[in-house]
């Protein structure tokens, strides 16, 4: 016993050194109106990434109507005083750049990638958004019923596309995670301008904002403008309502069965996880990739490759600033009965929960996870929305920086503990998507019957 | 006086900042910096291998891609073959099964896949050589195990029995055969019988003669420095044999001399899939290469291009409208495609056809040709970001015979076109009467309008036209069911059943659904269940001229008028024997190709209008095949006698609903016994 902890002591402490991350250099003001700018400079490519990501998601939403922020991520499109509807995707373009942005339960952000020589028109058009969007009935009324389509589409249409919702309704009681980001369409449709207006004064202001530039820029320069353009945007209000709600333990298990249009059964289960920025949030990342990252994996191997009782699996911690979801999902192969996969699913869990990970295998994960984390800063936009969530999530920009020190703390013994810990078997979710042939009527088992008698 | 000054300056330079950005316009761009490629290293090895190296320091990583350069193959009755090489290649070595070798790449946290005609392998720098070295021995050593084909098989048949009921999968395989015929590489279609052929030795036979570094590049993208992978490169792919390759070369698919319209009719369809497609030769070495780029992004590229503006904004037929101008060394094609709403199908062809003759008739305008050079020269600097651009642009160059400096000189050649330049493409490309008009949907509801786009040829769901077969003018619909009950043991026999019982089986992705069917011909009563794993999932009954249904979890529901007539269609075991009486017509619609036989199709109404479609076939007489709007296809075989009539013993149902077709297998069948009133509750 004494020779197994300290070969564990062993490996991590050889491998601390080994854990490298390549820095990431930045520059950072905080404007008097609030607004925090993050600048990182390289000249590499002739290109920008300009990003404002506003500290409101859904968790922020009255629960009578859900959906605003989501449905703000539509409307700061729509135009602005200066920018004509329609105008700011079409200028954005124009330029030779190209744009989006997408909500969560937490935040809501919004970029553009321009060529270097355009950033102040990006800027420009970032400042004109958070001072003067055009908030009008026009606008809703149309975001309304892109909104509606957008859900056909993304959720009700698509295979398995309900299973995030779903999911999260059943892991939350109270908390606001419960509802989904895109909300939902009654509220969107009794909501009044005036509702839309309010919630942008609470929430889409300097002091609740993060600005980010990182491309091909000149500090001074790119300092001038974005005071020039944001300076005199006025301070919002000095509190945001954020919700303060612990979600409790749960002590039994949530079971159902959804029908969907989907050809192949699936099992999803879930587990309630510690706020995002909890010390054991690492180690349950790096038991996700334990259990499916890679085709050496203890679940893909097994089920997949041996067994060929999934045709996949995968294990996804989902981390929400106020904790988040572990989802574990398997999908069946054909003929297999998905109460016989979630049998081996679980099988594989208690081995992890018994016996732990080996010293190869931990050594494995730490590899993993450094190429992961040495690849996640590869772009300019991919850096610009890590500055900006390092900063949100953690306090601190540089934490982008200091993420592989978080993971080398990390211990075998750790991963052990933490399947224990949240992966525990009776207070999770668990969804069986069945394929909607399989539910009956108005469909093939019903049709089936008619076609027989013939 | 002093404090009056403190205030003016005060206001002044409040008024000075205010001043400093004017928001009513967008401000000037700044000079645009030029767009510099980075160098790519090359060098060629003895064995023929050309490597490309692209030093890039910014990540410690480096990455190693090996492409061939092979001609198209043409895979005969082995279709799909070459689709499983790159997962044989990563089945093990000799070194390495399998699992060590999954083992082994996982442990340094790196990526290796390979495809027929690609290896892939990427890691950190500390790992470059162990990356290379596992990399090197999937490309020297590889076992092919049998096992592996086996699970590669099985698994491509699923996928094959999935596609047949996609509306988007019927679409690109009806396009590809169109475009390019069974003759071409490009449209040959993989079955399960020609996935069933590949052998082990086929995937040997096809590494043996491509896998040679005489056809092969190699780029290394990274933390590394020429000499270092010069090195590394002479190291692991010296002792690499070249080989004498076999070129192929193909006749050019040609254009179809006036618009023809292909249907597939999916009678489950609740939109259609459009498609206006044609060949076309166009490639990277083409003159007309980037002016096909703008003129392809102005039509349909994008979402501010033409198609998606009048079809989604304007229109409100779809989600969303696009096309496309490939770029191939053999062959490439035009495409623009939709999903449309079902009573849209034609005016969306038409809006399709109106959009693509309308650019070749009237040309661009001078606004919407500098956004689209100034969106595609963004994107083109965008994708500069990536190193493995670079190596890519140096292996095209390469490989298409490119002049050195095409890309160097991409965006000043972009931005040098001119409206006349874009109009006369348009007049070069566009075809609006010389395409194919695919369409996949329901045939009853839109086959009509689609005449007036060309002549409509009918096609299955794997890209063959449907087979007619000429009829014998002389045979009549009574002859038909004649010879049909006749073939199941005679009209007498058939009536003297009066009451029967049907328990059935069938499974369906692990869930096993029972059907019960009940019949009573006296009394008129019929009634049927559906259980799901053991519980009644759903239950019509039909009696005393009344018709309930009772489904999972809900009150039962009483059928109205239309709804008792429809099921009546299906109340009787034999159903034939009742059309006379049920006042149903029947229509003879020629002979129809049924799974290879050939079979009458008759077409049963009942008098408030709804139908079914019986096949009957016309070697044996018997009943092959039953189709309804809701319950899709219904195949009827492996008949047997019980008591003197022959009866079906297996249905299989096809329906878009299920994802496999549905085998139900009879298990047990009573004639003349008496059946219990609770049946018919």
């Amino acid at each position: 016993m004494r020779k197994f902890t300290f070969s564990i002591l062993l490996v991590a402490v050889l491998s601390l050194p080994a854990l490298a991350q390549n820095k990431i250099e930045f520059k950072e003001i905080t404007l008097d109106n609030g607004l925090h700018v993050i600048l990182h400079q390289d000249n590499t490519t002739p290109i920008v990434a300009v990003s404002v990501l506003y500290h409101v998601g859904s968790k922020n939403e009255n629960p009578n109507r859900t959906g605003f922020a989501h449905f703000f991520e539509h409307l700061l499109f729509e135009g602005t005083e200066n920018i004509g509807r329609g105008e700011y995707m079409n200028k954005i373009q124009a330029i030779g750049g190209t744009l989006n942005a997408f909500t969560s339960n937490d935040i809501t952000y919004y970029y553009e990638i321009v060529p270097s020589n355009q950033l102040e028109t990006a800027l420009y058009m970032e400042s004109e958004r958070m001072l003067h969007p055009k908030i009008d009935q026009i606008g809703v009324d149309t975001q309304r019923e892109v909104i509606k389509e957008e859900k056909r589409q993304s959720y009700d249409n698509r295979p398995y596309g309900t299973i995030l919702p779903e999911t999260m309704k059943r892991a939350y009681n109270v908390h606001p995670y419960k509802w989904p980001v895109i909300g939902s369409m009654e509220h969107l449709d009794s909501a009044r301008l005036q509702e839309f207006m309010d919630f942008h004064k609470s929430y889409y202001v300097p002091n609740n904002a993060v600005l980010t530039v990182a491309g091909d820029i000149d500090y001074a320069q790119a300092e001038k403008w974005v005071r020039a353009y944001f300076e005199e945007i006025p301070s919002g209000p000095k509190a945001f309502f954020r919700p303060n709600v612990t979600e409790p333990k749960k002590t039994a298990e949530v079971r159902d069965v959804i029908y969907d249009n989907i050809q192949i059964p699936a099992i999803i289960q879930a587990y309630n996880l510690p706020p995002k920025n909890h010390p054991d949030s690492y180690a349950l990342s790096m038991l996700s990739t334990y259990l499916t990252g890679g085709n050496s994996s203890l679940m893909t191997k097994e089920l997949v490759d041996k067994q060929q009782k999934a045709l996949a699996v995968a294990a996804i911690p989902l981390d929400l600033e106020d904790g988040g979801v572990f989802i574990m999902y398997g999908i069946a192969n054909m003929g297999v009965e998905p109460k016989a996969l979630e049998g081996e699913i679980d099988a594989l869990l208690r081995k992890v929960q018994q016996e732990g990970v080996s010293d190869k295998d931990f050594q494995k994960l730490q590899n993993i996870i450094e190429n992961n984390l040495v690849t996640k800063n590869s772009s300019m936009a991919g850096i610009a929305q890590n500055l900006a969530q390092s900063r949100v999530f953690f306090g601190d920009a540089n934490y982008i920086n200091e993420e592989m020190k978080h993971y080398g703390k990390v211990t075998a013994e750790d991963l052990k503990r933490v399947a224990n810990q949240y992966l525990s078997l009776d207070g999770r979710v668990v969804l069986y998507y069945m394929p909607k042939s399989a539910q009956a009527p108005e469909t093939p088992a019903g049709a089936a019957i008619k076609s027989n008698s013939n | 006086m002093k404090k009056l000054i403190i205030y003016l300056f005060v206001v002044l330079l409040v008024q000075t900042s205010w001043a400093q950005v004017d928001r009513s316009t967008y401000p000037p761009a700044g000079p645009a910096r030029e767009i510099k490629l980075g160098d790519a290293h090359s060098f060629t090895l003895p064995n023929g291998l050309k490597v490309f190296v692209v030093e890039n320091r910014k990540l410690p990583r480096v990455a190693f891609s090996l492409v061939l350069d092979r001609d198209p193959i043409m895979e005969g009755d082995k279709a799909g073959m070459s689709g499983m090489v790159g997962e044989m290649l990563t089945g093990g070595t000799k070194n390495r099964s399998k699992d060590q070798l999954d083992e082994e790449v996982d442990f340094i946290g790196a990526s290796l896949s390979a495809s027929s005609t690609s290896i892939f392998g990427s890691a950190l720098k500390k790992h470059q050589e162990k990356v290379l070295e596992l990399m090197t021995d999937v490309l020297y050593n590889p076992t092919f195990p049998q096992e592996e084909l086996d699970k590669l098989k099985k698994q491509a048949i699923s996928g094959l029995a999935a596609s047949k009921d996609d509306p988007n999968a019927i679409s690109s395989r009806l396009a590809s055969a169109l475009n390019f015929g069974r003759n071409h590489p490009y449209g040959e279609i993989e079955t399960e019988a020609t996935i069933g052929n590949i052998t082990v030795e086929d995937i040997k036979a096809y590494y043996n003669t491509y896998f040679k570094p005489n056809i092969a590049y190699l780029a290394i993208v990274g933390d590394i420095n020429s000499r270092e992978a010069e090195a590394l490169v002479k190291k692991y792919f010296s002792k690499w044999e070249k080989g004498n390759v076999p070129t192929h070369q193909y006749a050019m698919p040609k254009l179809p001399e006036k618009n023809m319209v292909a249907l597939v009719d999916r009678s489950a369809s609740v939109q259609s899939v459009v498609e206006v497609t044609y060949p076309m030769e166009m490639s990277l070495s083409h003159p007309d290469y980037i002016a096909t780029r703008l003129l392809n992004y102005i039509l349909g590229g994008g979402s501010s291009s033409r198609l998606f503006m009048n079809l989604r904004e304007k229109r409100g037929f779809t989600y969303g409208a696009y096309s496309s101008i490939g770029a191939d060394k053999l062959v490439a094609t035009f495409s623009a495609e939709a999903s449309v709403k079902q009573v849209a199908t034609d005016s969306a062809i038409n809006e399709f056809i109106f959009e693509i003759r309308n650019l070749r008739d009237k040309g661009v305008d001078a606004t919407e040709l500098e956004n689209a050079k100034a969106t595609l020269s963004g994107s083109f600097g965008r994708s500069l970001e990536s190193p493995s651009t670079i190596a890519n642009f140096a292996i095209n160059t390469e490989r298409y015979k490119l002049p050195k400096d095409f890309y160097a000189t991409y965006l000043q050649r972009l931005n040098a076109l001119t409206v006349d330049d874009i109009n006369a493409a348009a007049k070069k490309y566009l075809k609006p009467d010389n395409m194919y008009i695919t369409v996949v949907g329901n045939g009853a509801v839109i086959e009509k309008s689609l005449a007036a786009f060309g002549e409509v040829s009918k096609f299955n769901n794997m890209g063959n036209p449907e087979v007619l077969v000429a009829m014998d003018a002389n045979v009549t619909v009574d002859q038909v069911i004649d010879s049909y009950l006749k073939a199941i043991g005679g009209e007498a026999s058939a009536r003297s059943i009066k009451t029967s019982r049907i328990e059935s089986v069938a499974e369906i992705q692990g869930t096993k659904l029972n059907f019960v069917m009940a019949y009573d011909e006296s009394n008129q009563a019929y009634a049927n269940k559906v259980m799901v794993m053991g519980n009644v999932a759903m239950n019509t009954v039909i009696k005393n001229g009344k018709g309930t249904m009772t489904q999972m979890g809900q009150p039962s529901k009483d059928l109205n008028d239309q709804e008792l007539d429809a099921m009546k269609m299906s109340m009787f075991i034999i159903p034939e024997l009742h059309y006379e009486d049920m006042g149903y017509t029947l229509e003879l619609d020629g002979i129809k190709d049924v799974e290879g036989d050939q079979a009458y199709k008759v077409i049963v109404k009942n008098p408030t209008g709804n139908s079914q479609v019986n096949y009957y076939s016309v070697s044996t007489g018997l009943k092959v095949k039953s189709e309804n709007g809701e319950a899709g296809e219904t195949y009827l075989s492996d008949y047997q006698e019980v008591e003197g009539v022959k009866f079906p013993m297996t249905m299989t149902i096809k329906s878009p609903m299920l994802p496999v077709p549905m085998a139900a297998k009879v298990e047990k069948l009573e004639l003349n016994k008496p059946i219990s009133e609770e049946e018919f509750k």
